[in-house]
């Protein structure tokens, strides 16, 4: 099972079938709940969460898209939103962006499969190359879903500021990568 | 941002639409434009990209002892955890034979991704509705799979059987008969222990006619529905694969 590629654990999780189901979550669980833990940064909090972004998976799999990104990036992303949706309506300020995703760590922690280091390690050197102000903005819209009038808020700055350091950050990072549109 | 939108301003929003967080107005308008335009598409479609190998940098975290089984629980059907429960406990397969369980598992899953859901990395949007149909019906009636068989009689296929795994679950047939006179049957079901189980009677005549009733058991454990004659033989019968779209019993 653990040779079978996360496409096809997709579609039978999405089968509700109980071992390809065990074997999907157990493969994404570590990822899944520590995306609701960064962000929410309560244990019980982060379960319920954790629970539900693959539950929704396995109810919206049908709307996952090969061609828009990988299996991960979709599940992370409704993981995300899921954990957004559990933040109580004055959310706490996050912690530190970087601390958060051991940006200064100068060796990242790894997946225990370490499907990780492929595809993050070249995203993180680029994001460390961000200017630290562009930076942060960009983390606190892309992992907590700030706005950018909330990132305005949280800093004191005008918004015009905040959407031109998230547009510029962002369109650095695509032009470092390389990326094309060719998934 | 009322109206319609340009490039310019279409390009100053694509990173909001990327990561999402875009308000709802502005992203109606944008998406809007953006399908009228392949360059703008293309290019939030590349940011995406960008916010995906983002996400990926989310730090991983083991989750509490038991979290995988409860997430299993929430999302596979009760008849399938009744099952898995029931299997007995998993002895330490050889070595050699390993290989055997992994292909078992691997050609269950080749063959979800050919059929039912799997199809929708290939299917066609009406396609992936109606799958999407399929769980949501299924969903409202605690149900996990339907089963459709021909109806056999003496003369060739003479209906159609449909089954329903539920709570509780069902059968259902349509049935025409040559005869127009009415007909009195018993309908009888085999399981898969090869038990004789009745289910009632069905008096059918006329052109088209049908059956209907809940049964005694999981749809799974049905191989048969016979209908039998008065006179004790079997008139229709219809044979079940029941096992369910991810069943190996």
């Amino acid at each position: 099972m653990r040779t079978l590629s996360d496409e096809a654990l997709l579609a039978g999780l999405s089968s509700a079938d109980p071992d390809a189901t065990a074997a999907f979550v157990d493969r994404f669980q570590r990822r899944v709940y520590g995306m609701a833990l960064s962000v929410l940064r309560d244990r019980q909090a982060a379960e319920e969460a954790a629970q539900e972004a693959f539950v929704r998976a396995w109810r919206h799999a049908s709307t996952y898209d090969p061609r828009k990104g990988t299996v991960a990036a979709w599940l992370l992303m409704i993981a995300r939103n899921v954990s957004i949706s559990l933040l109580p309506s004055h959310r706490p300020y996050p912690v530190d962006p970087e601390v958060m995703l051991g940006l200064q760590d100068p060796e990242p922690s790894q997946d225990r499969d370490g499907q990780l280091a492929p595809v993050s390690e070249p995203i993180r050197k680029a994001l460390m190359r961000l200017p630290a102000e562009q930076r942060q903005a960009l983390v606190l819209a892309v992992f907590y879903g700030y706005t950018a009038r909330e990132v305005s808020e949280l800093g004191g700055l005008p918004v015009g500021t905040v959407k031109t350091r998230i547009r510029a950050a962002l369109m650095r990072l695509r032009s470092e990568l390389g990326v094309s549109d060719e998934r | 941002m009322n109206g319609e939108m340009s490039c310019e301003q279409f390009r100053e929003l694509a990173p909001e639409l990327a990561i999402e967080i875009a308000d709802g107005q502005e992203r109606d308008t944008a998406l809007r434009h953006a399908a009228t335009c392949p360059s703008c598409r293309q290019l939030v479609s590349e940011l995406s990209t960008v916010v995906d190998d983002l996400l990926l940098l989310a730090p991983s975290h083991e989750p509490p002892p038991g979290f995988a089984s409860r997430v299993v629980a929430r999302i596979s059907p009760p008849t399938a955890r009744r099952r898995r429960a029931a299997r007995p406990a998993a002895r330490p397969v050889p070595e050699g034979r390993r290989w055997l369980r992994r292909l078992a598992v691997a050609a269950s899953i080749v063959a979800a991704l050919a059929v039912g859901a799997g199809a929708v990395y290939q299917s066609t949007a009406s396609d992936r509705r109606l799958a999407a149909s399929y769980r949501e019906v299924l969903g409202q009636g605690h149900g996990s799979f339907f089963a459709a068989a021909p109806l056999r009689g003496p003369t060739g296929t003479v209906g159609t059987v449909f089954g329903y795994q539920g709570r509780p679950s069902w059968l259902f047939a349509t049935v025409h008969l040559p005869n127009p006179g009415l007909q009195h049957f018993h309908v009888q079901l085999v399981t898969r222990g090869g038990r004789h189980v009745a289910a009632g009677s069905a008096v059918l005549g006329g052109t088209w006619d049908s059956w209907g009733a809940q049964i005694p058991m999981d749809l799974t454990q049905v191989t048969e529905l016979r209908f039998i004659a008065a006179d004790g033989q079997t008139t229709m019968v219809a044979y079940l694969n029941t096992n369910g779209p991810w069943g190996s019993g």
